[in-house]
């Protein structure tokens, strides 16, 4: 059994300890924003914070998301009406959309560290975020209507 | 139970399932007789509510492409109803919705014109209810935004009044339908307009459901034991002693050739498949790798072997007698996997009635119903497929792998089953893009203009695999195929078609399909053709353009924007094409130039921009489309510079992300998207985009460096070579 505090709920939940936060997160509380994609940290689409520090939730297990502050798309704004979301819809960022959450959450966690970043630092806090729709120049944008920037 | 279709099943499958390709989309004709309800439904494509609410049926597949708000804005503009009062819904799948099958860039090129009449049969039908309910003419009753008024007495009633009140009895015949006289793009209030699509704010806050989001009571998890090849394997043995010992183990499910273990969660149904021991038999493509099969299709080049005429124009013998210089090259691409960011998954539950209820994402609903029938035996009556969100399409859901996996898994648990595949399982079991070779040789008169065009194109074709209807007579797929009937004024022009069978991966459509390959040996052809007639690239291509006037448009408004011809920093340069996309009959037209800056020692190359016109006639949705195209364009990007599939032991040698990898943002170039404005009968957006790039950025190497990439994807250790060995 283990306690997780997500999106500012304390929920407990009985699984192995090196379970993938992100199965526990999608399958077992069905807060299906967050998505699977690759399982290996590479595209980005499970991404949630985690002490507000983006991590891929598939490489991170239920036992170290113990007792950390976790945030999932869900949990970003409570009527879903965070800045970079309303700049997600003003630009018309998602095609396919399954990514977007995950790219969301790596966006959200930039812009609270670094709130004007330069076209680069984008791009390099993003490229870890695969869109296959390649909406990429939308993301940009997006963010940049968000920062104010 | 096999969970492949062999020849025979696709027979009793195209029977059952009326499938052909053939059909177009089409909407039954009659409005239908509703006295005051609730709610009124006047053709299968939407239903008005005695609120005013109009909900437009959506039976294409929403993967990305906003079909959804472009084909409701096609019905609202004839409706004439305000565009906050209309809603979208995805329908369960039904033979009344026609063929359901989304691809091809086809959805508003096949609907505009039925859904177009449903909403101004629908319109009539409701001014025709008030007319006779205040007993005046219907001539003088007029329809405006969800109202209906009687321009003598000021009278009116809006829709949701009429659904209410109102007994409404006006049909249509077929013939009727046809005859409506449909609105002028000039009076056009919302097809064209900003319309912000209204599948959007739900991708932003989670609330989105596809297909991996299912969830039903007391449902299972299912994972597969793959075999070793991707086609012919077969079970020797399986041992499940050791998966029945993982904690939360239900069933082990062996049927024919399919191997699943069922448990409580994916974790543990991912432990338990671990644990059983399979023997395989890896059939006879064990031995299978990428060289041989390209080495049997330069093989059957060369040796004609089995060759068809697929086009035939003038005599093409005759053309190259009139030749002052031939020039004659070979290309070749390599498999392209689809990696939509979903993997494929399915959850299927069997009711009490033996009815199965499938909820995924599919791409062609119709097909999936057939094989179902086919496969399982289950009667269409007995099949209800709930259409989610596709998380990505490109083509991998028109395939109905997944749910024939899940069904067959589920119809022996007697338990909600769901089944997602790993990343590694979903490429691994894909329908990759065939890899091909293409010989092409033309002959130019003394002028430099074309006077003989010969191609012939080596590739496995998906066709077959997918049943007869889906080859022509000589056994041909037109989809692996299009685009090599190129538009160009060419008096002499003969295509030839090799299919490449037996290879042992079974291919099927990714998006932009065959004119990825064809139009880059067509158009990278057309620029070494330039080259020796001594022409600019543009200038060549315009002048055996006068036969495709709108074509000529796009590829000079490309070049303008573009700025061609003007100066570049060293080892930069552009490349054009310009292409026909994706069929002849329906062209998208479409042209770009790319700007790339090569790298000479290394063979990388960096594409800085890409400017890209397009002309599809009427624009539905216009930010739609310009998404769209960035999309597409980008996707042709990340094809050229980076995805290759190879094949190793008769399986699909990468993995994952990291062996496969697909474009990011920092290798994004800018994308300029240019659309001509048009009143010509729309046609789509999907893919064209895509299949300008390969060829426009092989040919923007060539004028960088004077060296001819002619291999697919061009990368580094290609153009390095190339720029070695040039002459």
């Amino acid at each position: 059994m283990a306690t997780l505090v997500i999106n500012g709920i304390s929920r407990n939940v009985d699984v192995a300890p090196d379970t993938p936060l992100l199965w526990v997160i999608r399958e077992r509380l069905q807060l299906t924003g967050t998505k699977f994609g690759c399982g290996v940290a590479q595209c980005g689409a499970c991404t949630v914070h985690m002490d507000g520090a983006a991590v891929r939730s598939c490489q991170t297990t239920v036992a170290q998301a113990a007792g950390k502050k976790i945030t999932t798309i869900e949990g970003l704004h409570p009527q879903g009406q965070h800045p970079l979301q309303k700049a997600w819809i003003a630009e018309q960022v998602p095609q396919c959309g399954y990514c977007q959450s995950g790219q969301i959450m790596q966006a959200a966690a930039l812009l609270a560290k670094n709130p004007k970043p330069t076209d680069e630092q984008i791009v390099s806090a993003m490229s870890g975020n695969i869109c296959r729709c390649a909406t990429y120049p939308r993301i940009k944008r997006a963010i940049k209507r968000a920062a104010g920037v | 139970m096999a969970t492949t279709l062999d020849r025979r099943e696709f027979l009793i499958l195209s029977t059952t399932a009326g499938i052909g390709l053939t059909l177009t989309f089409a909407l039954p004709g009659a409005v239908r007789r509703a006295a005051g309800a609730a709610r009124w439904d006047p053709s299968p494509a939407l239903t008005i509510g005695n609120d005013g609410v109009v909900t437009v049926h959506i039976t294409k597949a929403e993967m990305g492409q906003g079909v959804g708000t472009a084909l409701a804005q096609i019905v609202a503009e004839e409706l004439e109803v305000p565009w906050k009062d209309v809603r979208i819904d995805y329908p369960i799948a039904d033979p009344k919705y026609g063929l359901m099958l989304t691809g091809g860039s086809w959805s508003v090129n096949w609907t505009f014109d039925a859904l177009s009449r449903a909403g101004a049969a629908a319109r009539l039908a409701l001014i025709d209810a008030a007319a006779k309910e205040w007993n005046v003419a219907p001539t003088d009753v007029v329809a405006e935004g969800g109202t209906v008024r009687h321009s003598g007495s000021g009278r009116s009633l809006s829709y949701g009044q009429i659904v209410d009140k109102l007994t409404i009895t006006k049909t249509f015949t077929e013939d009727e339908l046809k005859q409506i006289t449909l609105k002028k793009p000039a009076d056009y209030t919302i097809v064209g307009k900003e319309t912000p699509r209204l599948d959007i704010p739900d991708k932003t806050n989670g609330r989105a459901k596809f297909g991996i989001d299912t969830f039903l009571p007391g449902m299972v998890y299912a994972k597969v034991a793959y075999p070793p090849t991707r086609e012919g394997a077969k079970v020797k043995s399986v041992d499940d002693s050791a998966a029945k010992k993982v904690k939360g183990y239900v069933q082990t499910v062996v049927a024919g050739d399919l191997v699943a273990v069922v448990a409580n969660t994916y974790e543990n149904a991912v432990k338990a498949r671990d644990a059983l021991k399979v023997a395989w038999d890896p059939g006879p493509y064990a031995s299978n790798d990428t060289e041989k099969i390209f080495q049997d299709f330069a093989k059957k080049l060369t040796d004609d072997s089995g060759s068809k005429v697929w086009v035939e124009q003038g005599d093409v013998r005759a053309g190259f007698g009139q030749a002052a210089k031939t020039h004659e090259a070979t290309y070749m691409t390599d498999y392209v996997a689809h990696m939509q960011m979903e993997p494929m998954n399915c959850v299927v539950s069997v009711d009490n009635d033996g009815v199965y209820h499938i909820y995924t994402g599919n791409q062609f609903q119709t097909y999936a119903v057939g094989a179902m029938g086919a496969v399982l035996k289950v009667d269409a009556s007995k099949v209800r497929l709930h259409q989610a969100y596709l998380g990505g399409g490109f083509g991998r859901r028109l395939e109905p792998d997944i749910i024939l996996e899940t069904a067959i898994i589920a119809s022996q648990v007697k338990r909600p089953v769901k089944f997602i595949r790993s990343r590694e399982e979903d490429l691994k079991r894909d329908f990759p893009r065939s890899a091909t070779v293409q010989n092409v040789k033309a002959g130019l008169d003394d002028s430099g203009r074309i006077v003989a065009w010969e191609s012939t194109i080596v590739a496995t074709h998906p066709g077959p695999r997918w049943g007869p209807d889906f080859v022509d007579k000589q056994g041909l797929d037109q989809f692996a195929l299009n685009g090599a009937d190129h538009v160009y004024d060419v008096p002499n022009l003969t295509v030839r078609a090799i299919r490449g069978d037996d290879t042992g991966i079974p291919v099927g459509y990714v998006r932009a399909v065959a004119p990825n390959y064809t139009f880059f040996a067509v158009e990278t052809f057309m620029d070494e053709l330039a080259r020796i007639a001594g022409k600019d690239p543009i200038e060549f291509r315009l002048a055996h353009l006068k036969g495709a006037p709108r074509l000529a448009r796009v590829l000079q408004l490309a070049a303008d924007k573009a700025g061609w011809g003007s100066a570049l920093p060293p080892n930069t340069a552009r490349g054009v094409a310009c292409v026909s996309a994706q069929e002849k009959k329906t062209p998208t037209w479409t042209a770009s130039v790319v700007q790339a800056r090569v790298d000479p020692q290394t063979g990388n190359v960096r594409i800085e921009k890409v400017v890209t016109a397009v002309d599809c006639g009427i624009v539905v949705n216009p930010d739609g489309v310009r998404a769209q195209l960035e999309g597409s364009v980008l996707f042709g990007v990340s094809n050229v510079v980076k995805e290759r599939v190879t094949i190793k032991n008769g399986a699909i040698e990468q993995s994952n992300f990291h062996d496969y990898q697909v474009l990011r943002m920092n290798e994004a170039p800018t994308v300029e998207v240019h659309v001509v404005p048009s009143t010509e009968y729309p046609t789509g957006v999907g893919e064209p985009g895509t299949t300008t790039i390969a060829p426009a950025l092989s040919n923007a190497i060539f004028a960088a460096t004077g060296a001819r990439v002619r291999s697919v994807p061009l990368l580094p250790d290609r153009v390095l070579k190339a720029i070695q060995t040039k002459a």
